[in-house]
């Protein structure tokens, strides 16, 4: 009976760790707070530039969140900066995917940039529904329950290859989602004009011309470039302040 | 076998007597550079004689009227092939039109050894151009070497076919550096092009010829580039500007000359130049410069087409687009090419003749020169075009350039491509690179709305210090501790149950093993009484420990046998008088006989026995 009771506490606590995504902490500082009001007030007076500095200035704090990179977001689309604007709603989306306000601006942004999109494979657009969090909780408790199957029913083949299927299959959506178009190496072009060329020249032949705000999936860093996977399935070297990673 | 090898060794004698043979016959050919230039514009005559040995007349004078022709030198090839030598001498000519019309540049007639062999008849045509006519005289610069001493060691020449020339029109350029056959260049810079208010292509690599100027023979290095003016005004071209180190043969001892002055006196009337490796060689660096020529630049005139974005040349264009059939806001490329020669860098993309209706993205570009300084060649440009709504036709393309030739401009259209577009604006963003190799699609289309983002939050929600994902933190690993414990815990109390039934299995067969030994004595029937009711019991004591594991066999008595074994109330009063024997032999002692005991008690008792299961 006791048993049962304490395995029933640890398949709750694996459960619940992915409601600590993101390592929460107590609370928001004061100082946070203060410049993210004195932010706002910047917006609403329009002050763009300032606003700019002050939730640039809490980012530096190191207190992110999902509505905070959405202010950044419009603050930089009031400025004009669209390529900026849509690197912050992802990053908003990327710390809340579910946030409908980024997800909205984010749309208006690019239809203003007529900006270029990393088009999905066919096995992303099936993993969507998940994170790579999500597959990685869902692998360890596949693989904790095949282990304690294992020890409890040792004769159950069929079960233990089953938990041993899901794992694998969990583990390697997990790896699909952070490796992927929406992955750790997803940047976006924030400069005007931007060219992916064939070679690391400013003269060398023009790949594809990027507007602001288009996704670029960055391959490999050396040292003033960034070598691409490209919107049109090609690749191409695009100058390194050109583009900036969603994942800070 | 001996005989099909002579056969062979024959022929091969004869095919290289036959093609020494061939290579004995001179050959002469001649040919034009270009056989259409326009008035001013230079053009060379080659004649080339294979095979032609040493004694050779070129003709000194070729005479055509409206023709400047001139004798600027030769060159000499031989080459070994096949364990034959083979030679060709080249001599060329200069031609200079004055005027424009057709020209037949007659035949010439070159005598070789014995031979007398004629050049073919060559046709020239010169376009009209009244300004470049009016300049009139040649464009060739003249020769000149940067210091007296060094005019006959080496000299830096500057071919400009043209004295006038229009702002961004690419004009061809030859500069020729020869140095004296009979130095040796140690090293050698590039020459430079000095002078202001015009570009220089980068010049290639020096095409090295032997040549024969005023008697003398020079190693030339001819460079091919281009210029193109950059503002108008009147400007010098150069002068060209060549550093070299060049091995010079030493003077014989006999023969005084100034300390440090390799050229105050002519340093090829040594007699040691007769045998110029005989002798040692001293290094001098010399400067050579060419004149520098004048270049007028002259503005483009005014009433330039909309379309016009600096290309100045002449060209053709032709396009393409695909796909044919699209949803509104869905990619099409326009590929077109733009073939001829000009200012290929100052060309822009086309534009298209009517952009209603359409969202355009930034065009990428190709150039494949055909030549060596990238004047003459095709450009291409890929433009990325969508429409915005129900569209029949891709409109042509327009693109515009200056003809320095014919001194106007001309704007080039391509053909509209007809066009099904089928649909509304999509619903949803269309996604980029779902058509490998085309260039990528707007995130939606349809016509532009006047869009607002919505409004500010002001609350922060919930505060993150992380973008890395949970599994690559270490609090995800240090929450499967957790479960790790948790299955070593149980793997700890399996082990434990495990131990403890092999433990049970040891103690059961130990059990079984003394009934077997107990039951086969009682079966053989040779024990004493005392033994026999003894080993009886204990063998019921041993099959009810069996049957009821957790039972010691030294404390089951006849009742305990009764009940695990279930017995009916005969056997169970059997199963007493068994154990009740057993105890009364055990402790009294007496009994120990075989009248004690019939064979009848025996049997019933054993019967007794293994009925218990």
């Amino acid at each position: 009976m006791k048993l049962r009771a304490r395995f029933q506490i640890l398949v709750l606590l694996l459960f619940a760790l992915p409601s600590a995504e993101g390592a929460s902490s107590d609370g928001p500082s004061r100082t946070g707070d203060d410049l993210f009001v004195k932010a706002n007030t910047e917006f609403a007076a329009g002050n763009f530039k300032a606003a700019i500095a002050d939730y640039q200035a809490v980012i530096g704090s190191g207190e992110w969140s999902a509505n905070l990179f959405y202010d950044l977001g419009n603050a930089y689309f009031r400025h004009g900066d669209f390529g900026r604007a849509i690197l912050n709603y992802d990053r908003a989306l990327r710390l809340d995917r579910h946030h409908p306000e980024a997800d909205a601006n984010l749309r208006i942004a690019r239809d203003q940039t007529r900006s270029l999109e990393l088009a999905p494979s066919a096995l992303e657009r099936y993993l969507n529904f998940g994170t790579a969090n999500f597959f990685a909780v869902v692998a360890a408790i596949f693989f904790w329950l095949t282990i304690i199957l294992l020890m409890l029913r040792p004769g159950q083949a069929w079960w233990m290859a089953a938990g041993i299927f899901l794992t694998v299959i969990c583990g390697f959506a997990a790896y699909k989602s952070e490796n992927g178009t929406r992955g750790q190496g997803l940047a976006i072009v924030i400069a005007e004009n931007t060219e992916a060329r064939v070679a690391t020249v400013d003269s060398a032949r023009s790949v594809l011309a990027l507007p602001a705000g288009s996704e670029v999936l960055i391959l490999q860093e050396r040292g003033d470039w960034n070598y691409a996977a490209l919107p049109n399935d090609q690749r191409g070297w695009i100058a390194a302040d050109a583009v900036e990673k969603v994942r800070l | 076998m001996l005989m099909d090898r002579r056969v062979l060794i024959l022929a091969l004698i004869a095919i290289v007597q036959m093609q020494s043979a061939f290579a004995d016959s001179p050959k002469i050919t001649a040919v034009l550079t270009s056989s259409d230039v326009v008035v001013g514009e230079m053009v060379q005559l080659q004649i080339q004689i294979d095979n032609a040995g040493m004694s050779v007349r070129p003709p000194s004078e070729i005479d055509v009227p409206g023709l400047q022709i001139r004798y600027t030198g030769e060159s000499t090839q031989m080459t070994w092939k096949n364990f034959s030598k083979s030679s060709s001498i080249t001599y060329n000519y200069t031609i200079l039109p004055e005027k424009p019309g057709g020209y037949r540049i007659p035949p010439q007639s070159i005598r070789v050894g014995k031979d007398n062999l004629q050049t073919p008849e060559l046709t020239l045509r010169v376009a009209d151009s009244p300004k470049a006519a009016a300049s009139g005289g040649s464009n060739r610069a003249p020769s000149s070497n940067t210091q007296a001493g060094e005019e006959k060691i080496a000299f830096a020449e500057l071919l400009v076919p043209k004295k006038t020339a229009y702002v961004g029109e690419m004009i061809p350029v030859v500069v020729k550096v020869g140095f004296n056959s009979r130095t040796r260049v140690a090293e050698m810079a590039p020459p430079q092009v000095n002078g202001q208010g015009f570009t220089v292509q980068k010049l290639g690599e020096g095409e090295r010829n032997l040549e024969n100027i005023d008697g003398r023979s020079y190693v030339v290095f001819n460079y091919k580039t281009a210029i193109s003016a950059a503002r108008v005004g009147n400007f010098q071209i150069g002068p060209v500007e060549q550093k070299a180190n060049v091995l010079v043969p030493r003077r014989s001892s006999g023969t005084r000359r100034k300390p440090f002055d390799p050229f105050s006196e002519d340093p090829f009337s040594d007699p040691f130049f007769a045998l110029p490796f005989g002798g040692l060689m001293e290094q001098h660096e010399i400067n050579v410069k060419s004149d520098p020529v004048p270049l007028e630049v002259k503005a483009l005139p005014a009433g330039a087409p909309p379309t016009f974005s600096g290309a100045v040349g002449s060209f053709s264009m032709t396009a393409e687009a695909n796909p044919k059939r699209v949803q509104v806001g869905d990619p099409i490329t326009i590929k077109t090419a733009i073939s001829g020669r000009g200012n290929f860098d100052r060309m822009n993309a086309p534009e298209l003749s009517d952009e209603r209706g359409w969202h355009k993205y930034p065009p990428s570009s190709n150039f494949k020169q055909d030549d060596d300084v990238g004047i003459s060649g095709t450009k291409t440009f890929e433009l990325v075009v969508s429409p915005n709504e129900k569209l029949t036709r891709v409109p042509s393309l327009a693109f515009s350039y200056f003809d320095p030739v014919k001194e106007k401009y001309v704007t080039l259209q391509s053909e509209a491509v007809p066009l099904i577009v089928e649909g509304n604006a999509p619903a949803t963003p269309a996604i980029a690179g779902a058509t490998p190799g085309a260039s990528p699609a707007p995130t939606s289309g349809g016509p532009q709305k006047a869009q607002d983002i919505l409004h500010q939050i002001n609350e922060r929600g919930k505060i993150v210090s992380s973008f890395t994902p949970f599994y690559a933190r270490k609090e995800f690993w240090l929450a499967q501790l957790l479960p790790l414990t948790f299955a070593l815990g149980l793997m700890g109390w399996k082990v434990q149950n495990v131990r403890a039934s092999n433990r049970a299995a040891l103690r059961a067969a130990q059990l079984q093993h003394e009934k077997d030994e107990l039951l086969r004595k009682l079966r053989r029937d040779q024990l004493a009484p005392r033994e026999y009711f003894s080993d009886a019991s204990r063998v019921v004591q041993l099959k009810t420990a069996l049957k009821q594991m957790n039972v010691e066999p030294a404390t089951v008595d006849a009742e305990t046998a009764a009940r695990v074994f279930d017995l009916n109330a005969e056997q169970s009063e059997q199963m007493r008088r068994l154990f009740a024997t057993s105890d009364e032999f055990r402790y009294s002692g007496a009994g120990n006989g075989e009248s004690a005991l019939s064979s009848d008690g025996r049997r019933e008792t054993l019967e007794l026995i293994e009925s218990l299961s």
